[in-house]
């Protein structure tokens, strides 16, 4: 896939204080998480994602071309910045025409566009009010609004679900998947794990400004060495099932969780454990009921690769 | 039990009355303000007035006294006050300790407006600005506690400026007479003082409060506040000045046309004689001179009267407060038998020099129980118990 | 008996923010849900008896919140959403005054303020002013202002608001640990509905001021009997067509989930016969259970 933002062994310190270090990366197409504690680097990347810093050392290229200095490039860049700095006295109609006009397209264009991206992400009924006297998860759906009324190739949200509620954020999480979906590339950023895991698999972590893992879930889950995974059966002949698996060679431990008549089994080849199980449970000795790993998730890849 | 539980316990004290809630909130506030470098140096500053005060009672005791120590300053008091008052002074002693503290608490009025300025603003609007409202109402606190909380603040402020030092200065100048017929007589100048304390601490705490409320952003109430202490002022002295001076030039003017007038009247018309014009002006020269004299005492008169309506300086908050002052002190009457010592031409310029604003106490008061009015409403419609608070 | 509200009616000139209200909540840790202009706020807020009401009546931990407003404060503490921390003071000082404002003597407030910031893990930053906390310390400046006169009740509000992974971990906890072993009633109103799940039993959900849904969560959370949650190694087209064959119903779902009904009488074991005749790896396979998501979703749709 052809990268869309491209990060060439970029640093970027203020003073003393580092923010990016030797960060090389490629973004390609369709949605991505970015993710990391705080401090880890998220903003300035994305900062010096859109042209707004020049980095102290590296490449950062969109589209193939220069980010700084270049602000024709903005046509095919949309934001959505944390911060929440509007002009209050402008009503949500006014202010996604306005970003429309200075996104290039002229006045019927974004009249129409602005009309069509307020009713995407649902403002439509208070579209008419000033923004002084909108709610929080309405402010977040004007921010998004004005991102995508442009209709840019590439976006970056940062944490856009704050302060929204669980129907507005399933919307505008269906707005975000699609927009992947349709080729455009979108870096989400966010600190609310669960949902960047609905939104994509495809994940990088920062910490300390320095690129940790980048890739799949749960390619990134196999590579992590250190722990092994833990996967969970429940069958109710429990304890006969856990002296069953301990002869297989793959299995390094099993733990017995009698509350829930559930064994947690560890193993460093997964793959090979999974490939076995369907034969055992189909043969009708051990009637297991659930199977599941809840190690599998970005909270654990998390947890993981960042609290050393 | 040997190892201990190092989580969370439980907590069942004794919780203090509804009445000294508002104790905690002052001690806060007070606390907070001591931080301010400025404002630990503008009260250090607004000490020496205090220091200036009790050297002088002391020296007017040891005057009494007739003690050696004071005689090198005798010819600078006499300069400056006059012989016949510093000759005698137990005689003038109410009328000196009294005009020794109007010129001291009006000083310390100049230095309470800046204490308020540098700790006042904060008070509510850094409440407002924070958020913090939301963690004060939903403890059992009252609005009423808050406010007075809050309050307590500029009242002990206000209090280390004009109260603290009037009584230890009070009590140095009562050591330093040996004389504790001196208690009879000025005791009322303390309960004035303290009680001259209170109406400033009541109505400028309560105004700057009021301003406090309006907005976020405590400069922006700093600079009202400095309006309403500057600007006030400013409108007050400017009207009153304006206004006598256009009296005076009216006076002027209409007295010098009836003199003529009558001048006019009196003196038939001569014929012009050379033999007599060397003389002719020499005869009316005397005669204008004191027609001007005249006329200008008649003027100081007139002017002192009028200055009993003058309504014009009651724009000025400082001068509302220090009125109110001057009446409980006695101010007036002691400037009136300290004129006495002074030549009856000049008694009236005398006296319009010194006193200050003529018309009734009362107005000021009035004037001052409005604003206090005012900031209460203001002060009850911004504070809501959160409910149009977002 | 935690609080119950019946009838109670709040207006806002045109706008109606609770709308005859009548609820009833056990002790323990309850979830509040609800969209945006739910009156989730109107209603902490009239427990509080911070605003009056229009209409109707109730009561927190058995006081009338009409009559006895600052009783019911003095048993409550309360977290806000917002920033509400003013500047200037160190951290023990900011929860030595809260204590005071309760009414604590000025040295229990202190001894006191200690103790919670200990329990919620500000250890020497405590002596430090508040100006310079990252959010997850200022987060847990709050809860510790709230606890500092150790309440029965404690409300709050969107408390994992920003923080980053690690310390909403730690907030959770904290929340999860006072409600469950110090015996501690919690309201928890947030929008994170994975964030309710972790710390509460019961759940109340509001919408347009009128009560929509309430009960242990539990309960809530229907049990589909004969459905199963499916997710393989590979893509689940192939499988879903096998599984169709032998009689069950397939459905996909996003992020690669195969919901599976087995024909009736049977169990799992059709699902695993069919992944080792196809040599398929089966990563995950639980009975179907609806999430809290879902429940606030089908409640909110419901007009």
């Amino acid at each position: 896939m052809k990268p869309v933002v491209e990060f060439h062994e970029v640093s970027k310190w203020y003073g003393n204080v580092i923010g990016i270090n030797k960060l090389s990366i490629r973004i390609p197409a369709g949605v991505t998480g970015l993710l990391g504690p705080n401090g880890a680097g998220k903003s300035t990347l994305l900062q010096l994602a859109t042209g707004q810093l020049y980095p102290s050392q590296g490449r950062v290229r969109v589209l193939g071309r220069e980010v700084w200095n270049h602000p024709g490039l903005n046509r095919f860049i949309g934001l959505c910045p944390e911060q929440d700095a509007f002009y209050e006295w402008m009503t949500g109609w006014d202010f996604v025409y306005t970003c429309a006009r200075l996104g290039g397209l002229n006045r019927s264009a974004a009249r129409d566009a602005a009309a069509r991206t307020l009713d995407a992400v649902g403002m439509t009924p208070n579209m008419n009010r000033a923004i002084r006297g909108y709610s929080k998860g309405m402010r977040q759906r004007t921010k998004l609004a004005q991102a995508l009324v442009h209709d840019p190739e590439v976006l970056f949200l940062d944490e856009p679900f704050t302060g929204t509620d669980p129907v507005a954020r399933r919307e505008l999480m269906d707005i975000i998947r699609r927009l992947g979906g349709e080729g455009k590339s979108v870096l989400v950023s966010s600190h609310v794990l669960h949902e960047v895991h609905t939104l994509t698999p495809n994940i990088i972590l920062l910490n300390r400004g320095r690129l940790i893992a980048e890739g799949h879930v749960r390619q990134i889950r196999d590579l992590i060495d250190k722990h092994p995974h833990h996967i969970v059966l429940v069958c109710d002949d429990y304890r006969k099932l856990a002296g069953h698996l301990l002869t297989w060679d793959d299995v390094e431990g099993v733990r017995v969780q009698a509350r829930d008549k559930a064994i947690v089994v560890e193993t460093h080849a997964p793959d090979a454990f999974y490939g076995r199980l369907p034969e055992l449970a189909a043969a009708g000795k051990f009637d297991v009921k659930e199977v599941y790993s809840d190690d599998d998730n970005l909270e654990a890849v998390f947890k993981y690769l960042v609290s050393k | 039990m040997p190892i201990f539980d190092q989580g969370y316990q439980h907590w069942s004290g004794e919780l203090t009355g509804h009445g000294w809630r508002w104790l905690a909130i002052t001690r806060h506030g007070v606390r907070i303000g001591m931080k301010n470098r400025l404002l630990r140096i503008a009260l250090l500053i607004a000490w020496l007035p205090a220091v200036v005060l009790a050297f002088f009672l002391c020296v007017w005791g040891l005057l009494e006294q007739k003690s050696d120590l004071v005689q090198p300053l005798v010819p600078f008091l006499m300069s400056m006050i006059g012989p016949e008052i510093v000759n005698d002074p137990k005689a003038y002693r109410v009328e000196v300790w009294t005009l020794a503290y109007d010129y001291f608490l009006l000083t310390e009025l100049r230095f309470s407006m800046l204490v308020i300025l540098l700790v006042g603003p904060g008070l509510i609007s850094r409440d407002l600005r924070f958020n913090a409202l939301p963690l004060y109402f939903s403890r059992p606190l009252r609005r009423i506690d808050y406010f007075l909380g809050k309050l307590g603040v500029v009242v002990v402020f206000l209090g280390l400026v004009l109260v603290v030092p009037s009584v230890i200065a009070y009590v140095l100048g009562l050591l330093f007479s040996l004389d504790l017929t001196i208690l009879r007589d000025t005791f009322s100048l303390l309960l004035a003082c303290v009680g001259y304390g209170a109406v400033v601490s009541v109505s400028a705490g309560l105004l700057i409060l009021a301003l406090s409320s309006l907005s976020r952003n405590s400069r922006y109430v700093g600079l009202f506040w400095l309006a309403v202490w500057f600007v006030s002022s400013m409108v007050g002295t400017v009207l009153a000045a304006v206004n006598e001076e256009r009296r005076m030039h009216h006076q002027y003017m209409r007295a010098v046309e009836a003199e003529q007038q009558a001048a006019r009247a009196a003196q038939p018309p001569q014929p012009v004689q050379p033999a007599k014009v060397a003389g002719g002006p020499k005869q009316r020269a005397p005669a204008a001179q004191v027609d001007h004299r005249r006329i200008w005492a008649d003027i100081q008169r007139e002017q002192r009267e009028a200055a009993k309506t003058d309504w014009r300086p009651l724009f000025s908050y400082t001068t509302n407060v220090s009125r109110v002052g001057r009446h409980w002190l006695g101010a007036d009457a002691s400037w009136e038998k300290l004129a006495e010592t002074v030549p009856a031409e000049e008694r009236d310029r005398y006296l319009m020099d010194n006193m200050g604003p003529q018309y009734p106490w009362y107005w000021s008061a009035i004037v001052l129980a409005v604003l206090v009015g005012l900031s209460v409403c203001v002060l009850n419609f911004r504070v809501k118990s959160l409910d149009r608070l977002k | 008996m935690l609080f119950h509200l019946e009838g109670v009616t709040k207006t806002y000139g045109p706008i109606t923010a609770l709308d005859n209200l009548s609820v009833s909540v056990p002790t323990g840790a309850v979830g509040l849900l609800g969209p945006n202009g739910s009156g989730k706020t109107t209603m902490i807020r009239t427990l509080l008896g911070l605003i009056p009401v229009d209409k109707g009546s109730g009561a927190v931990l058995g006081l009338d919140f009409h009559t006895r407003q600052l009783d019911i404060r003095r048993m409550v503490g309360f977290a806000p959403e917002d920033e509400c921390l003013f500047p200037g003071v160190a951290g023990v000082e900011f929860a030595a005054y809260a204590g005071e404002l309760v009414g604590m003597r000025t040295k229990d407030a202190m001894q006191r303020a200690h103790e919670v910031l200990d329990y919620v893990g500000l250890g020497e930053a405590r002596y430090r002013r508040v100006e310079t906390y990252s959010t997850g310390m200022k987060q847990r400046l709050k809860l510790a202002s709230a606890v500092v006169h150790d309440p029965q009740l404690l409300i709050l509000d969107e408390p994992t608001n920003g923080m980053d992974p690690a310390g909403r971990e730690e907030v959770l906890e904290l929340a999860r640990d006072l409600a469950h072993n110090k015996g501690m009633s919690l309201i928890f109103s947030s929008h994170l509905l994975p964030d309710v799940e972790a710390v509460c039993d019961h759940v109340v959900v509001l919408g347009a001021g009128r009560l929509l849904a309430e009960g242990k969560i539990r309960d809530l959370k229907q049990f589909h009997p004969g459905c199963f949650e499916v997710r393989l190694k590979t893509g689940p087209a192939a499988f879903a067509r096998r599984l169709n064959d032998l009689g069950c119903t397939t459905e996909s779902r996003e992020g690669d989930l195969l919901l599976v009904r087995v024909p009736d009488g049977g169990s799992q074991q059709v699902i695993w016969q069919a992944a080792a005749a196809q040599r398929e790896q089966i990563r995950f396979l639980r009975p179907q259970r609806s999430t809290l998501e879902e429940v606030f979703l089908k409640a909110v749709e419901r007009p």
